[in-house]
């Protein structure tokens, strides 16, 4: 039972990684009710139609400073090296839980690395439409427009790695979600997935 | 009296796109019908429609128009469009009753994601219901006529209502009611094409050759029709010559609306088969 733990994420970097992850997801159960009219059921999660209306941007707001917290906080670790590139040539392995043939990984994986820059990327997109559309008295319709469907496709792309997300963090890869409730993960977690950083962790 | 208020079709549900039947829909169609050669430049619908309908008055300049104002707003829903063009070496007013045309087929409906939001009535009226209206303006894409107005303070969306509380108990819009000299006329829509069909063989014999009716096909005809006495030159008047009830906006978010599930839908079963083919990847405990 009592397995060596090693620390992968503090305090900080949990809060904000859960001040990001749930305000997305009110973000994006509220963003599909205003765009599909069979889901506009969900906007009485945050009390209705106009209420919601109201509320979206105003969570947003709280999204885009997270998600920019959240930039400084990791960007360091997020720099694709060369052995990155190998474990990148190897992902099929890595698909198929072939770790023997998967090059050993840092502290986070050229996958995570991508979804990184990707979310970043996204998170930038979304601020700035996001932000025009709360203001839309300011500009014309049809620019309006393409905000609203740049919005609407970055969310889809948002959507689809949320789902990646949380699929490889929970029931994909037992022991990765608890690194972000108490923070701490066992060693032979760390060992399979990040054996880099594992190394680090225990010669120290 | 015939029931008036019979409902069409509903924002955001099924009815938005197979029209609602009822008991009721035999009722009667109404529309309005502008001459716009019979308009002498008066105004008083404007006036009228800002006071039945009880809109806020804005502070207007002069800004070298015979028009009262540059722009429709959602508290000005009637504006009278005073386009100056040069016909041989006339001056002539291309004049415009610039309000919603109640449009058979309505873009604004079909772009609405709020459930009850705009509301089509039987009788041919299309209303939108400010306490449903999540201000989202989606209807402002979708109505090829550049018709509803986002309010700021309210952060919902306004336009012509037809004076549907008029008409619910058998008067005619305060408009129509106003104008003297009978450029606006209101009444059961096929009287109101046989009386457009009188009016554009007149003009013709008059000299007008090229005189038309406007209720365009591609919303289904309109509640609002318009004679002009220079058909052929409707961008003039401000009037589109092909409108269509599911403008190109609305088509960049219908393919968006379908992308987007197919997009999650094969985001969730592809975890989902990937789960069943390789199951979970677990370390191997320490002993
Ligand atoms: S003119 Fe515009 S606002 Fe009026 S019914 Fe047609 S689409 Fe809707």
């Amino acid at each position: 039972m009592s397995q060596p733990l090693l620390l992968r994420f503090t305090f900080l970097h949990r809060v904000v990684h859960w001040v990001v992850g749930m305000t997305f997801v009110v973000l994006l159960l509220t963003g599909l009710a205003f765009s599909y009219p069979s889901l506009f059921w969900l906007t009485t999660l945050l009390g209705g139609g106009p209420a919601a209306r109201v509320l979206h941007p105003q969570i947003g707001a709280v999204f885009g400073v997270g998600l920019l917290v959240m930039f400084v906080l990791w960007v360091r670790d997020m720099f694709l090296d060369a052995p990155d590139r190998q474990w990148l040539g190897a992902i099929k392995h890595y698909a198929a839980h072939e770790h023997d043939k998967v090059p050993p990984a840092g502290k986070y994986n050229a996958g995570q690395k991508l979804f990184f820059w990707l979310q970043s990327l996204l998170g930038v997109l979304f601020v700035a439409t996001g932000l025009l559309l709360w203001f839309p008295e300011s500009f014309g319709s049809g620019l309006l427009n393409t905000m609203r469907l740049l919005h609407f496709a970055a969310a889809l792309a948002g959507g689809l790695l949320l789902i990646l997300h949380v699929y490889l963090g929970t029931v994909a890869y037992p022991g990765t979600a608890r690194g972000m409730i108490d923070g701490k993960v066992t060693t032979a977690w760390a060992r399979l997935h990040h054996p880099r950083w594992s190394g680090e962790r225990v010669e120290r | 009296m015939p029931d008036t208020l019979a409902i069409k079709r509903i924002s955001a549900s099924p009815s938005a796109l197979i029209p609602l039947e009822s008991l009721r829909s035999g009722g009667p169609v109404y529309s309005k019908l502008v001459d716009i050669s019979k308009c002498i430049g008066c105004k008083g619908c404007e006036v009228a429609c800002k006071e039945w309908n009880d809109l806020k008055v804005e502070q207007t300049s002069n800004f070298g128009s015979m028009q009262s104002h540059k722009d429709l707003s959602s508290n000005t829903w009637l504006l009278m469009r005073f386009n100056e063009v040069e016909i041989g070496d006339d001056l002539s007013w291309m004049i415009k009753k610039d309000a919603c045309l109640h449009c058979e087929e309505p873009g604004c409906l079909f772009a609405c994601p709020a459930p009850g939001a705009i509301v089509q009535y039987q009788n041919g009226i299309v209303d939108f219901n400010q306490d449903q209206c999540i201000g989202c303006q989606n209807c402002v894409s979708g109505c090829p006529f550049d018709i509803p107005r986002f309010d700021k303070e309210t952060k919902t969306v306004a336009k012509c209502n037809m004076c549907i509380d008029r008409v619910e108990v058998g008067l005619e819009p305060a408009c129509v009611k106003t104008c003297p000299t009978n450029a606006i006329q209101w009444g059961i829509k096929d009287d109101m094409l046989a009386l457009a069909e009188k009016k554009v063989e007149t003009m013709k014999r008059r000299g007008y050759e090229h005189a038309a009716l406007y209720n365009p096909g591609g919303v289904g005809g309109t509640h609002m029709m318009y004679v002009v006495p220079h058909g052929d030159r409707l961008e003039d008047y401000s009037l589109p010559a092909h409108p269509v009830a599911s403008p190109a906006p609305l088509g960049g978010l219908n393919v968006l609306r379908r992308v987007g599930s197919y997009l999650l839908g094969f985001g969730v079963l592809s975890a989902l088969a990937h789960f069943l083919a390789v199951g979970p990847m677990s370390p191997e405990e320490d002993s």
